[in-house]
């Protein structure tokens, strides 16, 4: 542990994320710095602990010739060790490069060979094994490291391999000999200084390293965690957060890596995607972000759950959500904040229903909830500010380090992205429509892509967003992706996003893809949710065996057109999805046709079911019925 | 991660274990936590709301009302022995009145008037004294039961136990230095704390009120000590033994030694229990530690909840109100008589009525009182779903 002297020897004084876990390691050494679920058991790591070990590996990356600029790739879940590992990179002057932990080999080599990572730190033998399989096209990869040993130590007998404990007992040896090596290269960090790549999860071509620096970061620190940040009071170390989605995503760096450096926030590692409901209901965090997809199951899991309580349970319950409907309703109006009436039914609602909700949602503490990282539909919003729980949504990419706009406390307008950050200059291009931001969070550049930065950054430092936007007093709201808006044949400009999301309010559907561009009319692609139409077809007895045979039921396809058409009542006539066909299949990353962060790749999807898609403009009717098939 | 921690420094391991961030019942960093007798918030309040209302009943209650509490806490102790032998280490035991039985008059002769030219006496009149001898008597003589125990399981042990009831009733009519003989029974052990007689008025407080705080003051450290030792390893292992014992010799658990120590610290419990039932009465008779005493302690067990200590209680405390409730009974049935001459009269009812509980129970709620209340409280928490 550093001692105040050598606190005060640093050189630049540059803050980092490093110096601030270094700092709060040294006001705080017992504090809690992150739990992880091991046999059973959270078990905490304490500050001390935290930068004791980033220490180890920092001192352990210099002893593996690591130098300032060099990358350190990380492949893994969300754990301590890719904190730490990240930490340690950024301290001895390297660059973090995140990998999707569910990234195929072909991406795999992608990300490392773009990047020329010298160091990858893999989780598993699974990890571990994408990277080796490539390995032979990738010259600048000299060390791998991994965390969990089973069924590798003692199997491989690479000599690039090292074991997390071997590294950590390197960097002590090191650190023996060199005390204060990592300091001084700690000493040596500029704020233009890169420190990690975000490879971009990219819905069209391969993906591109964005340039992060340690200026950015600290920008967006200063703007999420600032006087006029996220909420008020700011978060600080009697607050927890549950970490759980990838952490290569700037979203999560944000929420996890750096929140937990500038505000001592509690990071509670999720045991894996799947357990993030049982996790929610134990940790109870008191700030909670998520992506839409999340919020939509929550809601799609009460909603399932509760069509299958008792009669009196389901009774009571549907009393006390139709009072909490009535409390969002008027949260809503206030900008998220309760009203006088509005508290005395939450009150009733909480007696009845909510209290016991939240508790099971593992929502009962949260302070502060946020939406993010992809358009969620404004129903879902509003049900969970019925429960008092208002979700903030809000707005940036990894080229402005996630930091343009988001909806304050108080100030919450459903369906907007909220308003800029005071650090961030925001406006619309006024012939495109386009989004522009520009502020000490636009990133340094794409690596190696000088081309591709040149058309994102124009020569006034404005970042072109790609996203189309308009400004309702002081607040954004998006419109869609600029390459999605579509221009059926009949001319008309239409913004699927806002369609899909409506269609995927309900808890049955959990993709939407609308297609219409030079088309006569819109059709959709929609995949079911297996959990809940699995559910409501043994309800309703309809024998099913695979998803395939369930989207085949006529029942099945009924219950879709219902909820099509139920939307449509709400849209233009030139909006409305005149006809649609069900995947007979759940959408996958390894198949392509997601995202590494679960978008659709709507390419991909186009090409894969281009006879599908074709079916549906070629069959005599157009309507409704026509779906059928 | 484990790997990374065990051949980490040791130097590195967190030195505050166990902190819980507060609000969170269902985060655990300790297994203690998961183990403690309090584990829940609503566990620490329910207990200290009881026992604040059950410190205030004396004042509140008549006096025969307080006795049949107190009757009822003495039960609760022999109910708890029965539950740590049969529902937790899963030895059938019939033979519980004669444990009873042991300690009931072990305590008669520590606390008997050696003057007494009738019975032996040795006047030690001081509680602890001869509720020690009663429980540490019929502990050693469970300890020589133990090994048919380890021989035998399920009928065959049931039956042996039973042959035990028959064993006592005869030593216990016919051993008139101890016992006093058929019909004419002996005073039993006097309940004097620090030369006061509980059992006599006091200025300030009633007989009974005293015999009702002393007993519950008891019944909560023999269920505090029966609770421990559920929770505890050698809970486990009984456990273990009930479930499989072959799986429990397996995984190291020494069948022989948890069968003995079942035995042991069940004829301590009930050792305890007789030595204090007779001392509210004052006096006992040798045909007290008949069968219909070991089918009471079993319907107790049945009726509470098998393998539970708060269900023993609860099952105690049913049985020893049900018969002043069977008592009230000729008042709404008129052809039932109050009378024992007489038939149909209560006392028939009441013995019908413990069969038919046993019967009900078994086939309805195998888990008892305490099973009805794991279902009202599962309700309530999977509010507002039902799963």
């Amino acid at each position: 542990m550093t001692t105040v002297q050598e606190r005060e020897t640093q050189g630049t004084g540059t803050t980092t994320v490093v110096t601030r876990v270094r700092d709060r390691a040294g006001d705080t050494p017992s504090g809690v710095a992150m739990r992880a679920k091991t046999k059973g058991l959270w078990q905490e790591t304490s500050w001390a602990q935290y930068w004791d070990d980033v220490l180890d590996v920092a001192h352990a990356l210099l002893d593996l010739g690591v130098v300032r600029g060099d990358r350190v790739a990380i492949q893994s879940e969300n754990r301590r060790e890719w904190l730490v590992a990240d930490l340690a990179t950024v301290a001895v002057g390297g660059v973090t490069v995140g990998l999707y932990p569910t990234n195929p080999p072909a991406e795999v080599v992608h990300v490392l060979r773009d990047s020329g990572a010298r160091v990858l730190v893999a989780e598993d033998q699974e990890q571990l094994d994408k990277a080796l399989e490539v390995s032979a096209e990738l010259p600048d990869l000299q060390h791998l490291v991994y965390v969990e040993p089973r069924g590798i130590r003692g199997r491989y007998t690479d000599q690039r391999l090292e074991f997390w404990a071997d590294l950590l007992a390197r960097g002590r040896a090191h650190r023996a000999a060199h005390p204060g090596a990592v300091e001084q290269a700690m000493a040596q960090t500029q704020p233009g200084d890169v420190m990690t790549l975000i490879y971009t999860s990219g819905t069209t071509g391969a993906p591109k390293g964005a340039m992060l620096t340690v200026a950015n970061v600290e920008s967006t620190i200063a703007a999420l965690t600032g006087p006029a940040g996220l909420l008020d009071p700011p978060a600080g170390p009697g607050d927890l957060t549950l970490s759980y989605l990838p952490l290569c995503h700037v979203a999560e760096r944000i929420f996890t890596t750096w929140n937990n450096a500038a505000t001592g926030i509690q990071v509670n590692f999720a045991e894996s995607i799947d357990t993030v409901p049982e996790n929610l209901r134990e940790i109870q965090p008191t700030f909670f972000f998520a992506v839409p997809r999340i919020w939509e199951k929550l809601l799609a899991n009460v909603q399932v759950k509760q069509a299958a309580a008792s009669p009196l349970k389901r009774n009571v319950g549907n009393l006390g959500l139709r009072l909490a409907t009535k409390v969002g309703a008027a949260m809503e109006a206030n900008g998220g904040k309760h009203t006088a009436g509005s508290r005395v039914l939450h009150a009733i609602a909480w007696v009845l229903v909510v209290r016991s909700l939240r508790e099971r949602l593992g929502l009962r503490r949260v302070r502060w909830a946020g939406s993010g990282a992809a358009p969620v539909s404004v129903e879902v919003l509003r049900w969970f500010m019925g429960l008092g729980v208002p979700v903030h949504e809000v707005y940036g990419m990894t080229e402005n380090t996630a930091s343009a706009t988001a909806n304050r406390p108080g100030r919450i307008r459903l369906g907007t992205v909220g308003e800029a950050h005071d650090s961030v200059e925001l406006r619309i291009d006024p012939t495109t429509g386009e989004i522009l931001t520009r502020g000490g969070a636009t990133f340094a550049g794409y690596w190696n892509r000088p081309d591709a930065t040149a058309e994102a950054v124009d020569a006034e430092g404005w970042l072109h967003t790609g996203d189309v936007g308009v400004l309702e007093d002081g607040r954004l709201r998006i419109t869609d992706r600029m390459k999605d808006i579509m221009i059926t044949a009949g001319g008309k400009n239409v913004a699927p996003s806002e369609i899909e999301n409506a269609v995927k309010v309900s808890p049955m559907v959990k993709e939407c893809v609308v297609i219409g561009d030079r088309r006569p009319y819109l059709a959709a692609l929609i995949g079911i949710e297996p959990d809940t139409v699995g559910d409501w077809a043994q309800r309703e007895r309809i024998a099913f065996t695979t998803y395939r045979d369930l989207t085949e039921r006529a029942e099945v396809q009924a219950l879709v057109q219902e909820i099509v058409d139920g939307v449509n009542a709400g849209l233009n006539p030139v909006e409305q999805i005149k006809t649609f066909r069900l995947l007979p299949k759940l959408l996958d990353h390894e198949d392509g046709e997601l995202t590494a962060t679960q978008k659709v790749r709507r390419s991909a999807l186009a090409e894969r079911y281009g006879p599908l898609v074709e079916s549906m403009y070629s069959s005599a009717s157009a309507t409704g019925k026509g779906a059928r098939s | 991660m484990t790997a990374v921690r065990e051949s980490a420094d040791p130097s590195s391991v967190p030195e505050a274990k166990g902190r819980r961030p507060w609000g969170r019942p269902q985060l655990y960093t300790a297994y203690g936590q998961d183990m403690a007798l309090l584990n829940t918030g609503a566990k620490k309040v329910s207990v200290g709301v009881l026992l604040v209302v059950a410190l205030l009943l004396p004042f509140l209650l008549e006096d025969d009302l307080l006795r049949l509490l107190a009757t009822g806490s003495v039960l609760a102790i022999g109910a708890i022995g029965l539950n740590l032998v049969t529902g937790y280490a899963g030895q059938v035991s019939l033979g519980h009145a004669f444990f009873l039985g042991v300690g009931a008059y072990t305590a008669a002769v520590v606390s008997g008037d050696p003057e007494d030219d009738q019975v032996w006496g040795l006047g030690i009149t001081f509680l602890p004294v001869w509720l020690l001898a009663g429980g540490l008597v019929a502990a050693l003589v469970g300890l020589v039961i133990a090994p048919l125990a380890s021989r035998l399981r399920g009928l065959y042990l049931a039956i042996v136990t039973l042959g035990l009831v028959f064993l006592g009733t005869h030593v216990f009519n016919e051993w008139d230095a101890v016992t006093g003989g058929i019909g004419v029974g002996r005073p039993a052990a006097d309940p004097v704390l620090f030369g006061v007689d509980l059992s006599r008025r006091t200025e300030a407080f009633s007989a009974d009120q005293q015999l009702y705080l002393l007993m519950t003051v008891l019944l909560v450290a023999f269920a505090l000590l029966g609770r421990n030792i559920a929770r505890s390893a050698i809970g486990r292992s009984f456990a273990a033994v009930r479930d499989r014992d072959i799986a429990a010799e397996v995984t190291g658990v020494d069948v022989r030694k948890v069968k003995r120590r079942a035995f042991v610290i069940s004829g301590f419990y009930a050792g305890c229990a007789g030595a204090l039932l007779y001392s509210i009465t004052g006096y006992l008779d040798p045909s007290s530690f008949g069968l219909l005493v070991s089918v009471q302690f079993v319907a107790m067990v049945l009726i509470g909840g098998v393998s539970t200590i708060s269900g023993s209680i609860l099952g105690a405390f049913f049985i020893a109100l049900l018969p002043r409730l069977t008592r009230e009974l000729p008042e709404y049935l008129p052809f039932l008589s109050s009378s024992a001459t007489q038939t149909p009269n209560v006392f028939q009812v009441e013995t019908l009525l413990y069969g038919l509980l046993i019967v009900a129970f078994l086939l309805l709620e195998p888990r008892g009182l305490f099973g009805l209340w794991v279902r009202i409280r599962n309700y309530w928490k999977a509010w507002p779903f039902s799963y």
